[in-house]
């Protein structure tokens, strides 16, 4: 029995004219202990299926099978409990509660699973241990870099041993180094046989998965078993962003469609993708 | 509901870290308390100053009081002026020939200014009989009240007056002049309670003179504003008091020009007055816990809106909707409790404040400093409950969307 199953599940947005399609009819089945790299360009649908995996988003059509249970019509009740128990989300912005220390961020999902005070201290105590940050245990959000932040936001993924663990981009935000140390992290815990989803604008952090999917307009378009270690085949070609024009482009007079047209040629200068991951991340509260 | 849980700790602290927020909450909270308090409490304390009249005079005392006069507005010195007179010294021989009646006193308010070592010029300066002594319930602190004899230039001062006429606090064997003639002054009276609210006379600020030297002095027959009749032991009051009413009626040829009363209704006015300052108080409360709800409300609305972000949080890691609605429900409490607390607290220190600052003698009324911060938390809670709802129903992604 496969751990995640999706049966052709849509995700509409909007009415009428307006409905804009973030899932198309996507089929996938995931199997425990694999670690699921997500590409793709923004507002290709990628965070809509973390969040319907997640139990965050109820899906349009299609059915969703996890651990075997029916879980696309479940209550919202019910999607919070499976949420606490069996998912542990981590996002790009971190998502810590700023007025809590790191053990009482980390400690909050036992508050909601009802576990007492002395029980949450110590398993969360464990987890910032776990994570490497026992010397920042009292320390507010603020007070820690950005690596350390996601690393007590992936304790706090951590803290109710759940089977899946869902990271959004979780390096968006972190310069190469700390985006280092939190994907070694994510590498770990896959390792101790959890199973692993995130999304990557990085070709490079491919090299962490299992498994490569690809994402355009809702539906994936490739899907990569690959070994560990690897790059995934087609990490550097992935397509991101609409054509836009650019302040540079509108300085040079190139119109947006030539700049357009020259990025859908096959071949991706690697000089260019800076430039475009920049773009990217601009937009990346837009995901849908 | 179970709250704890760390639950009203969490509150607690999202208190303490929006203090000034939190602080405008309470404020609603806090006045409500506070008021529904305080007038509670002083309307208590006035009814017993009111009761204690009954007291001034002993419960088997009627008061006979002109129908046709010109009250004076409710305050301490005034003097009700008798305008038609119908009560004359000829009435209380009648009363006094009745079966059941022990005593008879009149009570007339005179003119003309006094000078002791100092002038007042506008003295309260009641002329009545001898009697009188036996009607008053506080003693004499000094002295003696004046004999029955018709040129006896005595007075009796109340208490507070003396400081206005004398430099010496106990000015027995002094003498004060009024109308050209000497007067001593043969004691002092003790301190009455000063009712407020009350068309009673202040004693304290008067001046008692025997009606008969008076009358030689002014050679006319001072007007009487208020006759005091005591009834023998064992009495039946309202009983005696429409004989009295029947015997003056009857005397005065079938004129309806007289009201008697017991001592203890002496203000029917008041009494009037206290009724609708219970209601004003109880209209005051509800809407000082309807303001102090409404309050609540709206600092709990934007509580929710500047923490969608964090309500999309919360939900994502695994709370569930009673959670959020319960974490919610915990900070509407603790303020709702902080400001009852401190409401209960403002509150006792106003009582002291009025009871050292004016003539109002609040009194703590123990029922109601227990209701009222009680239902200042219920209808915090209450209030409270709705922004909650709303938060706990928010979509997580939409809130974790929302910066």
């Amino acid at each position: 029995m496969a751990l995640i199953e999706l049966k052709d599940v849509s995700k509409l947005y909007g009415f009428g004219d307006a409905t804009n399609v973030a899932l198309d009819e996507v089929t996938l089945t995931i199997e425990k202990g694999e670690c699921v790299a997500v590409m793709g360009p923004s507002g290709c649908g990628k965070s809509t299926l973390m969040n319907v995996i997640g139990l965050l988003d109820h899906p349009s059509h299609g059915d969703y099978y996890l651990n075997g249970r029916r879980s696309a019509r479940l209550g919202s009740s019910q999607r919070a409990k499976l949420r606490r128990d069996k998912i542990g989300f981590i996002f790009q912005s971190f998502n810590l509660l700023g007025r809590l220390t790191a053990i009482d961020n980390v400690a909050l999902p036992l508050l909601y699973k009802g576990k007492s005070p002395l029980a949450r201290h110590k398993i969360a105590r464990a987890m910032l241990e776990r994570v490497g940050l026992h010397d920042r245990t009292y320390y507010y959000p603020h007070q820690l870099s950005g690596g350390q932040t996601q690393c007590v936001a992936i304790a706090r993924a951590l803290v109710n041993d759940p089977e899946i663990i869902i990271a959004d981009e979780p390096t968006g935000n972190l310069d190469t180094e700390s985006s280092r140390l939190v994907m070694e992290l994510l590498a770990e815990i896959h390792k101790s046989g959890n199973t692993v989803l995130f999304v990557t604008h990085n070709p490079e952090l491919t090299r962490y998965a299992t498994r490569v999917m690809y994402m355009q307009d809702g539906m994936i378009k490739h899907d990569e078993q690959k070994p560990l270690g690897v790059v995934g085949r087609y990490a550097h070609t992935v397509i991101y962003g609409e054509p836009e024009s650019h302040e540079d482009d509108d300085i040079a007079g190139v119109s947006a469609l030539m700049k357009a047209r020259e990025r859908n040629e096959p071949a991706e200068k690697p000089a260019r993708k800076t430039t475009k991951r920049r773009k990217t991340t601009k937009k990346r509260g837009g995901t849908k | 509901m179970n709250i704890s849980n760390g639950n009203l700790r969490l509150a607690y602290e999202s208190i303490r870290t929006t203090k000034f927020r939190s602080t405008l909450t309470m404020l609603g909270i806090i006045i409500g308390v506070v008021a529904v308090i305080l007038v509670v409490c002083i309307g208590e304390g006035v009814k017993r100053q009111i009761g204690q009249q009954v007291v001034r005079y002993g419960d088997n005392v009627v008061v006979v009081r002109p129908l046709s006069e010109h009250r004076g507005i409710l305050g301490g010195d005034s003097v009700p002026v008798g305008a038609a007179a119908p009560l004359t010294l000829k009435d209380i021989e009648t009363v006094r020939r009745l079966p059941a009646v022990a005593a008879a006193v009149p009570l007339s308010s005179v003119s003309g200014s006094i000078k002791g070592d100092r002038q007042v010029n506008t003295p309260l300066v009641i002329a009545t009989t001898p009697e009188f002594a036996t009607f008053i319930k506080p003693q004499l602190k000094y002295g003696g009240f004046f004999e029955a004899s018709q040129d006896a230039n005595q007075v009796v001062l109340g208490s507070k007056i003396v400081s206005d006429l004398y430099n010496d606090s106990m000015p027995l064997g002094q003498t004060l002049s009024y109308r050209g003639q000497e007067f001593l002054v043969a004691g002092v009276f003790k301190n009455f309670n000063a009712p407020p609210l009350s068309i009673e006379s202040n004693f304290n600020n008067a001046v008692f003179i025997p009606y008969d030297t008076v009358r030689n002095l002014t050679g006319v027959e001072p007007s009487i504003y208020e006759v005091l009749v005591r009834a023998k032991p064992g009495t039946n009051m309202p009983a005696f008091a429409r004989s009295v009413q029947a015997t003056l009626v009857q005397s005065h040829g079938g004129a309806e020009d007289v009201a008697v009363s017991a001592a203890g209704k002496t203000g029917s006015g008041t009494d009037q007055t206290l009724r609708l300052l219970t209601l004003l108080t109880m209209a005051a409360a509800v809407i000082a816990f309807v303001v102090g709800g409404v309050g609540i409300m709206n600092m709990m609305f934007v509580t929710v809106t500047e923490r969608i972000h964090e309500i999309g949080i919360r939900k994502a890691i695994g709370a569930t909707n009673r959670q959020i609605l319960k974490q919610f429900i915990a900070e509407a409490f603790v303020i709702s409790c902080l400001g009852a607390v401190y409401g209960v607290v403002a509150a006792f220190a106003g009582i002291g404040l009025l009871r050292l600052y004016t003539s109002l003698q609040p009194i703590v009324v123990w029922p109601i400093v227990i209701i009222a911060p009680l239902v200042a938390i219920a209808s915090g809670v209450l209030f409270g409950s709705i922004p909650a709802i709303k938060a706990a129903r928010k979509d997580p992604i939409q809130a974790l969307r929302h910066e």
